[in-house]
């Protein structure tokens, strides 16, 4: 990995930004619920080993719902980044090519066969990687490795998967049904500590800078790749791995939150610019950020009622993107 | 030896028997119109007590064989599983979604409706098609009392259906008077886990805790089952938490919370959800069965 010795003052600033939101957001998360827990007794809380009942409240419920929360973020905007230098297509999305398709029939057979927990996301991450390996298979098979047709085998697989989707919840009903339509809608409210989630992401991360110079390229066209003696193939396929896994591992936590890995890389892209060495780890801080927020708004809100996590993070995200689509030209788009 | 009445005496006394039956009833077929205004004030008019009747949900189903007309219902809705008999009747689908070409086929004279839980698009399109329909919402034990009796009616039973009513709601009585100085427990149902959910202050459970002395933690949320956040549940402290049967293991994710009063005591219980929910005449064994956790002494 090559890292440049000068970083360009906006991205520094708006890494600055980014942190400090995050830092007050983690904050929040933490503080803010049923149980009000003033700021002082949130530090001891988190030093002291006394067990209360605030002291689970916040090691047993919010922390480790607010680190799934930035994992699942991080990991769906970088996945979406990826997604769109690969397939060369800003409307692609870490779900574009079937992968929450594949762990939404999983997940929601194991529902509807009363299995709970474990069980659903344990199902979720196989039927991501049946789709992964399905769609790679189809792909490699035609002997012809493109992203056109990487995108179109993905999308039509994807429909197959929406369509067994709406199968098998018009052949459901009751509370099952229910439970169904949460995981659909992403609920952070049953996720643990992200566990082995996170390394994942940092490890997504750092694989991915390391071939930032030659994403950069990429994103150019297959022809100008070569051209510049960049072998787009292989990168392709690892690409194409990489976000898959990335995705799954979102999915398996959180069921599929849409929009986040759509719009994040286009609102950092706006602020600072396309070049992907900043575009990959600002957007993975941007997306943990965004997700953190909106996951403790959809606890907080109209409590004690929950609301899907998806529902404010396209409320969040959609002004806060046209406002910077139209204040600010510089973009790619 | 006995006197010995000649076979064809036997016959004649019969027959006359019968005649005198028929003309007893002769005036009441003749009079023909049966009234019934339904839950949603719509009144109903039958020219003869119904023979062939649908229900569109499991507790009609039960209340339909409680009213003595079980060998009149053609078509039922799955989960009809109470009383046995039921679940040999034709499925004609769910109660959210069910076959609207398999209902004229079975050719009902009557179809029971439930007001909150069916399609307003199917049961409109019943009503369209010239079907008598019967709506219920039965929200307390009154409405199950005068449900059944009414179910009775349409049906040609009412001389069971009143009985087994006036039974109910004597039985309800009692219970209600044993209970009356009870102190007040506070309840939390579960409905579901992911997510959480529990019952709001409409639903037919807190009827059954209002007689038991229990009192509902979140009587506020806004519809009949709502999720909700942990935490908050956590905050109210519940003494006493309930869960579906079925579900009994969700009890051990609650015995982590140690601080939780329900926890500390050990009054997380796992009772048979369907008398707890189904606004049918068991909900009597689900009030005793409540009582029993809330008011052990």
């Amino acid at each position: 990995m090559s890292l440049p010795l000068s970083i360009p003052l906006r991205v520094k600033m708006f890494g600055l930004l980014l942190l400090a939101l995050g830092l007050i957001s983690f904050l929040i998360s933490l503080g803010v619920g049923s149980f009000s827990i003033s700021w002082q007794t949130l530090g001891s809380l988190l030093i002291q080993q006394d067990p209360s009942i605030e002291r689970s409240v916040v090691m047993e419920l919010r922390l480790p719902r607010a680190l799934s929360a930035m994992v699942v973020g991080g990991q769906l905007a970088l996945a979406g980044c990826l997604m769109q230098a690969l397939l060369r297509n800003p409307l692609a999305d870490p779900y574009v090519l079937g992968v929450s398709g594949g762990a939404s029939v999983a997940a929601l057979l194991a529902i509807m066969f009363g299995l709970g927990g474990f069980w659903v996301s344990g199902s979720a991450l196989l039927g991501a990687l049946l789709n992964m390996l399905v769609v790679f298979g189809l792909v490699q098979r035609s002997g012809r490795w493109s992203s056109g047709r990487l995108l179109l085998t993905g999308i039509v697989i994807a429909s197959g998967w929406g369509a067994m989707v709406s199968f098998l919840i018009a052949i459901s009903d009751g509370a099952g049904l229910k439970g169904m339509l949460f995981w659909l809608m992403g609920d952070f409210s049953h996720s643990g500590y992200p566990g082995w989630n996170s390394a994942w992401l940092g490890l997504g991360l750092l694989l991915s800078m390391a071939a930032a110079r030659p994403l950069n390229i990429l994103v150019r066209g297959e022809l100008q790749a070569r051209a510049l003696g960049v072998n787009p193939q292989p990168l392709q396929i690892s690409l194409y791995l990489l976000t898959s896994l990335l995705t799954a591992s979102a999915v398996t936590q959180a069921g599929s939150i849409g929009f986040l890995g759509l719009v994040v890389p286009h609102l950092v892209r706006i602020v600072i610019g396309s070049d992907h060495r900043w575009l990959l780890p600002c957007s993975v801080i941007a997306g943990a950020v965004l997700l953190l927020l909106a996951d403790t708004l959809a606890r907080t809100l109209i409590a004690p009622q929950q609301l899907p996590v998806g529902v404010i993070t396209a409320l969040l995200g959609v002004p806060l993107f046209l406002i910077l689509l139209n204040r600010d030209n510089r973009g790619s788009l | 030896m006995g006197p010995v009445i000649p076979l064809s005496l036997c016959a004649y006394i019969q027959f006359a028997l019968i005649l005198a039956v028929l003309s007893a009833f002769q005036p009441t077929i003749a009079k023909a119109e049966i009234q019934v205004v339904d839950d949603m004030r719509t009144t109903l008019t039958l020219a003869v007590p119904a023979q062939r009747i649908i229900s569109l949900a499991p507790h009609l189903t039960e209340l339909l064989f409680s009213a003595g007309a079980g060998d009149k219902v053609v078509g039922v809705v799955s989960y009809s599983d109470y009383p046995a008999a039921a679940t040999r009747i034709p499925i004609i689908g769910s109660y959210e979604r069910f076959d609207l070409e398999q209902i004229l086929a079975l050719k009902p004279d009557l179809i029971v409706g439930w007001k909150s839980g069916n399609p307003q698009a199917a049961l409109a399109q019943i009503k369209q098609l010239g079907i008598p329909i019967y709506l219920t919402e039965p929200r307390n034990f009154a409405d199950i009392a005068s449900n059944l009796e009414r179910i009775g009616t349409l049906a040609g039973t009412s001389t069971v259906s009143n009985a087994a009513a006036a039974t109910f709601r004597q039985e309800i009585a009692q219970l209600q008077i044993r209970y009356q100085d009870s102190p007040k427990v506070t309840v939390f149902y579960q409905v579901w886990k992911e997510p959480l959910m529990t019952f709001n202050g409409d639903h037919l459970f807190n009827q059954i805790l209002q007689v038991c002395g229990g009192r509902n933690l979140f009587v506020d949320l806004p519809r009949l089952a709502s999720p909700i956040d942990l935490e908050a549940v956590l905050k109210a402290d519940p003494e006493v938490l309930i869960v579906g049967e079925s579900n009994r293991d969700w009890l051990s994710d609650w015995r982590r919370w140690s601080s939780l009063k329900a926890v500390k005591k050990a009054r997380l219980h796992a009772l048979n959800q369907d008398v707890l929910v189904r606004p049918t005449l068991r909900i009597i064994e689900g009030v005793r069965q409540v009582c029993a956790v809330l008011q052990p002494q």
